[in-house]
């Protein structure tokens, strides 16, 4: 029975996986002195297990507090998120791991220690965080560098080390806020097929957050286009771009129509 | 040239204990030659055995237990009161937009003015020492814990709150680190604040301590005995200081 599914994820994906996560007619609103301004407007949208989904969409359009809200650090006024069938109200890593913009790093513990923070909430015991978190640095090409503090680190390894800390727990979705922002052009093609390459290997359900047109074509099976504020979703645009992506792709005519597909949708207002 | 030298700790280490035995040496040469009256300023021959007599007499050891006494009392009440009320000037915004400009007024106060008035209110004596040296280093303390807290970063609790850290598992794991190394720079400049407030008191109006006796040496015109006190005095601080700075050291490693 196993199997049999495995085949069919194998075959066609976007048809039998099942829903990992849910969001169902979610608003919200910043409620100021004599005023409330509408921050997000009825988003709904679901993702299937194993999908990698990229938000993009204008600054100001909320799609961080959207990726906060899935997260459960932040609560809507309106609607539900569901992960795994079950609602997010608080944050639940068993459920969801996240990787932050730069800096979220904690710089007074080593690399290892930073993997194995979630899990030393937990009260693991050390020796077990330890093997954890040095098995998850070299998932995301650390070996050899648990030791070494956040400031040793280049930026590009520090995003590998937020990403191995997402995935300590083995959550089955991986949530990321732009994190590949604040690196430098060449980082950021290698962090993507990177972060392809540990997606493929651990196959986790990955919300992608960016303003990047590049990046959300390149990574993704799916863009949904958010509009400036009220955010709300404005397109879903399926990628159907064969994997591995490559390099040569970014030149092509499919990548760049879908590009330009994104960009119409976001320069009009 | 300044590299190599710090690459090389030990010329490093041979050259700066050279540079104090070229002071000593200085100091010992401008009596001698009589460049200073050695009435004056006596050599460091006459003063380290003055001070070496100086500490072998009772009544001075004791006068120097009770200046110790009292900085640790006004230091280990001034820590814990000022870290408090400044964690919660900065986590309350009404307090803090409250009471901050008023602590920066206060701060900005040369504290010595106010001696006279600790003096009409508490009497000479042990407490209006501590009192005053409190005075003096809880408001350096409050300031420095409240920019403790300032300093950490957003981006570390929402990463503690999203991996489901409890509120307890916030203070200890992300507050805490986080202020430590702000918070031991703090302590090193408080205890500053206590000794001068506390040996400042002890020479204005006293009965005992080694302030008192610093200044009865100097009003009396007993050189060698005023400079071992200065001696004495400096040693003490140096040492405290260091030690503090020390285990900063240890704590804030990784702040590079």
């Amino acid at each position: 029975m196993q199997r049999m599914a495995d085949l069919n994820v194998a075959e066609t994906p976007a048809a039998t996986c099942a829903v990992s996560l849910r969001v169902d007619a979610l608003s919200h609103a910043y409620a100021g002195h004599d005023v409330t301004t509408p921050a997000l407007a009825d988003i709904s949208f679901e993702v299937g297990s194993g999908r990698f989904v990229v938000i993009v969409g204008p600054s100001g359009c909320g799609k961080s507090s959207l990726l906060l809200m899935m997260a459960g650090l932040r609560r809507p006024t309106a609607g539900r998120i569901l992960c795994a069938g079950r609602p997010i109200e608080t944050p639940d890593p068993d459920r969801i791991g996240v990787v932050f913009q730069e800096a979220s790093l904690f710089p007074w513990l080593t690399a290892a220690e930073n993997v194995a923070f979630p899990l030393a909430l937990r009260h693991t015991s050390r020796a077990a965080r330890r093997i954890r978190a040095l098995e998850m640095l070299k998932l995301v090409g650390l070996d050899g560098f648990g030791e070494r503090r956040p400031h040793e680190l280049s930026g590009g390894m520090k995003q590998r080390v937020a990403i191995a800390r997402g995935l300590v727990q083995d959550p089955p979705v991986l949530l990321m806020d732009e994190p590949f922002a604040a690196l430098d052009e060449q980082t950021r093609m290698t962090m993507g097929d990177e972060l392809l390459r540990i997606w493929s290997q651990t196959r986790k359900t990955v919300i992608f957050v960016t303003h990047s047109l590049t990046e959300a074509v390149y990574l993704a099976d799916e863009v949904l286009v958010m509009s400036a504020r009220p955010g709300r979703i404005i397109d879903r645009i399926p990628v159907d771009l064969p994997r591995p992506r490559t390099y040569e792709m970014l030149g092509g005519a499919g990548f760049a129509a879908l590009r330009d597909r994104i960009w119409q949708q976001i320069r009009t207002p | 040239m300044t590299a190599a030298l710090s690459e090389r700790p030990a010329a490093l280490a041979l050259l700066r204990l050279a540079m104090g035995a070229a002071a000593l040496g200085v100091w010992e040469l401008l009596p001698r030659t009589g460049v200073v009256d050695p009435m004056l300023l006596p050599p460091p021959s006459v003063v380290f055995p003055a001070l070496v007599t100086m500490l072998g007499r009772a009544p001075i050891r004791s006068d120097l237990l009770v200046t110790g006494a009292e900085i640790a009392v006004a230091f280990l009440i001034s820590v814990p009161v000022g870290a408090l009320i400044g964690v919660l000037l900065a986590e309350d915004e009404r307090l803090g937009a409250i009471f901050n400009p008023l602590l920066f007024f206060l701060f900005g106060i040369p504290k010595s003015i106010f001696l006279p008035l600790f003096i009409l209110i508490m009497g000479i004596g042990f407490w209006q020492k501590v009192s005053f040296g409190i005075f003096s280093t809880v408001l350096i303390v409050i300031l420095s814990a409240a920019s403790a807290v300032r300093s950490v970063r957003p981006e570390h609790l929402t990463v503690a709150r999203s991996y489901g850290a409890t509120r307890a598992q916030i203070i200890a794991r992300v507050y805490i680190p986080s202020m430590l190394p702000i918070l031991l720079e703090a302590l090193r400049i408080a205890i500053i604040f206590t000794f001068t407030a506390v040996i400042l008191a002890e020479m204005y109006a006293s009965r005992t301590g080694i302030g008192h006796q610093i200044a009865g040496w100097g009003e009396n015109f007993m050189m060698p005995s005023l400079l071992a006190g200065v001696v004495a005095l400096s040693v003490i601080a140096v040492v405290i200081n260091e030690a503090i700075r020390m285990i900063e050291h240890r704590c804030s490693a990784w702040r590079t």
